[in-house]
């Protein structure tokens, strides 16, 4: 196992010698965020606390251009045009540092969509090949944390290629992946092993580390949602407060919805996809009017439903998973908090997510009784 | 579908377009690249995604059937800003072309069947490459019957083929409109009051029934009353597009998505899914 010590003085020198292999996009503090910028030699990486965004930017960046267009007169006839297209550039190698576990294991949420539901996205597959993850380790969870409930863990290395662990002065910098290895092993000198000490106290933190509240048991999650997806008043009263603003969506590690728009200039421009939110009503409405989750109720049910029902049902054998939660299924969710914590309004999907359980086993359903279909 | 990109366009030639209704035109596409053309296949049923470049992209059916391809034909209701937009482009004109997506009719399951088509408006569209399809493998199949309603008159699509249907003696054509204006001279009523009324019979037979969501309604009451089955009453459903290969999200019914589970489903598979139309 590659074990070198990262000094916290040395950040920025590092970082500095990655920024010329790799755009790395490091974490600095902004005001009250944490954002990830590109990297350049003025900055000081913050490592101090989770980045207020997730890391999906570095795999699904928030605009990127499909292809280009460009329209040309046919001179020989005015009247006639003629359309060419372009592929865009392939993505540049990236360092993304800073990430959180519950980030690094988002990678593996988006790889289910843009992998292995179907078509294999070529852009995804180019910016996932070309990204290193230099993840930090949790020392600490807040109260928005439930990384637990979905089986991650502050020091999970699932989705990492290198995993830095916190220690006095600086980390730990373990190497995951041979990716990870390699990146810790170019450094030479400036990357020292790792002493003794400091292994020692990081293995001492973790023995003594405490346990965190146990996760609720999650296992009939999907079929409660079922259960309580007609009982529209349930989804209003969850939705009372929600502005349909989609921060939740758009600073979440596994929502990948994206939106496809042209933007003209002039005889050419580019096909751009971007991040979409299912919290709008834009997203679904149809060119006839009609709009098959016309309220916020509609809208947060999806959101819900999606990640602890849909998703589990989608991968149901999980199996390149990696350790699952401790009710056994995947969710399309890390636990990172994130929706709770910049929800303007407090909807805190972890108490959605039990309500759901508590009412669907108030009413259960009748035997004998048929199930209860609505006609269309 | 592009080897580099399944979002990146095919290049194809509009060749011909015409007005079907006050709203909805006709539009016949070749692909640029001949080859291309010869080797383009698809299922009838499945749908394309139509590129005005600068304007977007749309989901539209394939109407013309596999068994004739000299072109591919596409009928668009004039209702957002792309189709506005296509609805000015005339023959000649290059668009994009991302096809064949999604599933199809079931065609193989339904031979030696009776085939009962139901469709209101520019719902006929989809039912129209699969009623073509049927007519050109025309012995595989028992009695086909087609029932199909529009608004007015003048609302009807493909109004010179339900003639020549009408006339060719080895299917039956029911017409009907809300508001038949002077010079209709046949039925007035809704849709599911004629398939009522002409007590269209179940037995190994299939209804395939596309329209606004009102007439599916009461279809579905009324195909339900003369006997039919959920197993036996197959539909295609329309849904928000982008990507259309199951990626983007938008289209999905629980777990399943429109654009790659869809378009079409049993009445029966539509049960099995949380009810969100």
């Amino acid at each position: 196992m590659v074990e070198r010590f990262l000094a916290e003085a040395d950040l920025p020198a590092v970082a500095k010698a990655w920024a010329r292999e790799y755009r790395v996009l490091a974490p600095v503090r902004e005001g009250a965020a944490v954002v990830y910028r590109v990297f350049s030699a003025d900055m000081h990486p913050f490592l101090g606390r989770p980045p207020s965004s997730s890391a999906k930017e570095a795999l699904l960046p928030q605009t990127e251009n499909l292809f280009s267009y460009k329209y040309r007169k046919d001179q020989t006839d005015l009247t006639r045009t003629e359309v060419f297209l372009s592929e865009p550039v392939p993505p540049e190698p990236t360092l993304i540092l800073g990430p959180r576990p519950c980030d690094a294991r988002g990678r593996h949420l988006l790889d289910r969509v843009f992998l292995e539901r179907g078509v294999i996205d070529p852009q995804y597959t180019a910016h996932r090949a070309a990204t290193l993850f230099v993840s930090v380790a949790c020392t600490r969870m807040e109260n928005t944390c439930f990384c637990h409930w979905t089986g991650g863990a502050m020091d999970d290395e699932t989705g990492s290629d290198v995993l830095l662990h916190p220690v006095t002065g600086g980390f730990v910098a373990r190497a995951v992946t041979l990716a990870g290895e390699k990146l810790l092993l170019s450094m030479g000198g400036a990357l020292p092993e790792a002493s003794a000490s400091a292994l020692a106290e990081l293995a001492e933190r973790k023995k003594n580390a405490p346990a965190p509240e146990p996760a609720p048991d999650l296992t009939g999650v999907a079929e409660a949602f079922l259960a309580k997806f007609e009982d529209l008043d349930f989804w209003t009263d969850q939705s009372a407060r929600c502005l349909s603003c989609g921060v939740c969506t758009y600073l979440c590690p596994t929502c990948s919805c994206f939106n496809i728009t042209d933007e003209n200039s002039g005889m050419a421009g580019r096909r751009l996809r971007t991040w979409d939110t299912c919290m709008s009503a834009l997203y679904s409405l149809e060119g006839s009017g009609h709009n098959p989750r016309p309220s916020r109720a509609h809208r947060l049910r999806n959101r819900v439903g999606h990640k602890f029902c849909y998703h589990p049902r989608e991968f149901p054998e999980a199996a390149t998973a990696p350790p699952l939660s401790p009710s056994g299924l995947e969710f399309s969710c890390t636990g990172c908090g994130r929706c709770i914590k910049s929800c303007p309004v407090a909807v805190d999907i972890r108490q959605i997510v039990l309500d759901v359980i508590e009412a669907a086993e108030k009413t259960p359903e009748q035997p004998g009784q048929p199930e209860k279909v609505e006609a269309k | 579908m592009n080897a580099q990109s399944p979002y990146i366009p095919e290049l194809a030639t509009i060749i011909e377009t015409f007005d079907e209704t006050p709203d909805v035109k006709t539009f016949r596409v070749v692909l640029q690249d001949k080859a291309k053309m010869a080797a383009f296949r698809f299922e009838p049923g499945q749908v394309a995604q139509l590129s005005v470049f600068g304007t977007g992209e749309s989901t539209f059916v394939i109407c013309s059937p596999p068994t004739r391809m000299d072109y591919l034909q596409f009928s668009v209701m004039r209702v957002g800003e792309l189709t506005h937009r296509l609805h000015t482009l005339k023959e000649g004109d290059p668009i994009g072309l991302r096809a064949p997506l999604g599933n199809h009719f079931p065609y193989q399951d339904m031979q030696g069947k009776d085939i009962v088509f139901v469709g209101g408006g520019l719902g006929l569209a989809p039912l129209r490459t699969l009623l073509l399809f049927m007519l050109d493998n025309r012995a595989d199949y028992g009695n086909i019957t087609l029932i199909y309603g529009g608004r007015t008159p003048e609302h009807l699509c493909f109004k010179d083929e339900l003639a020549e249907w009408a006339a060719r003696g080895d299917m039956r054509v029911e017409l009907t409109v809300d508001n038949p204006g002077e010079s209709w001279t046949g039925r007035t009523g809704v849709v599911p009051a004629v398939l009522t009324e002409l007590g269209v019979r179940p037995e190994n037979a299939v209804a395939v029934t596309c329209g606004p969501p009102i007439m599916i309604r009461f279809t579905l009451e009324a195909l339900g009353k003369l006997g039919f089955t959920d197993e036996q009453i197959v539909t295609t459903l329309e849904r928000r597009m982008k990507c259309g290969i199951g990626l983007c999200g938008r289209c999905n019914i629980g777990e399943k998505f429109v654009c790659v589970d869809g378009p079409v489903f049993t009445q029966a598979q539509l049960k099995g899914l949380p009810q969100e139309f």
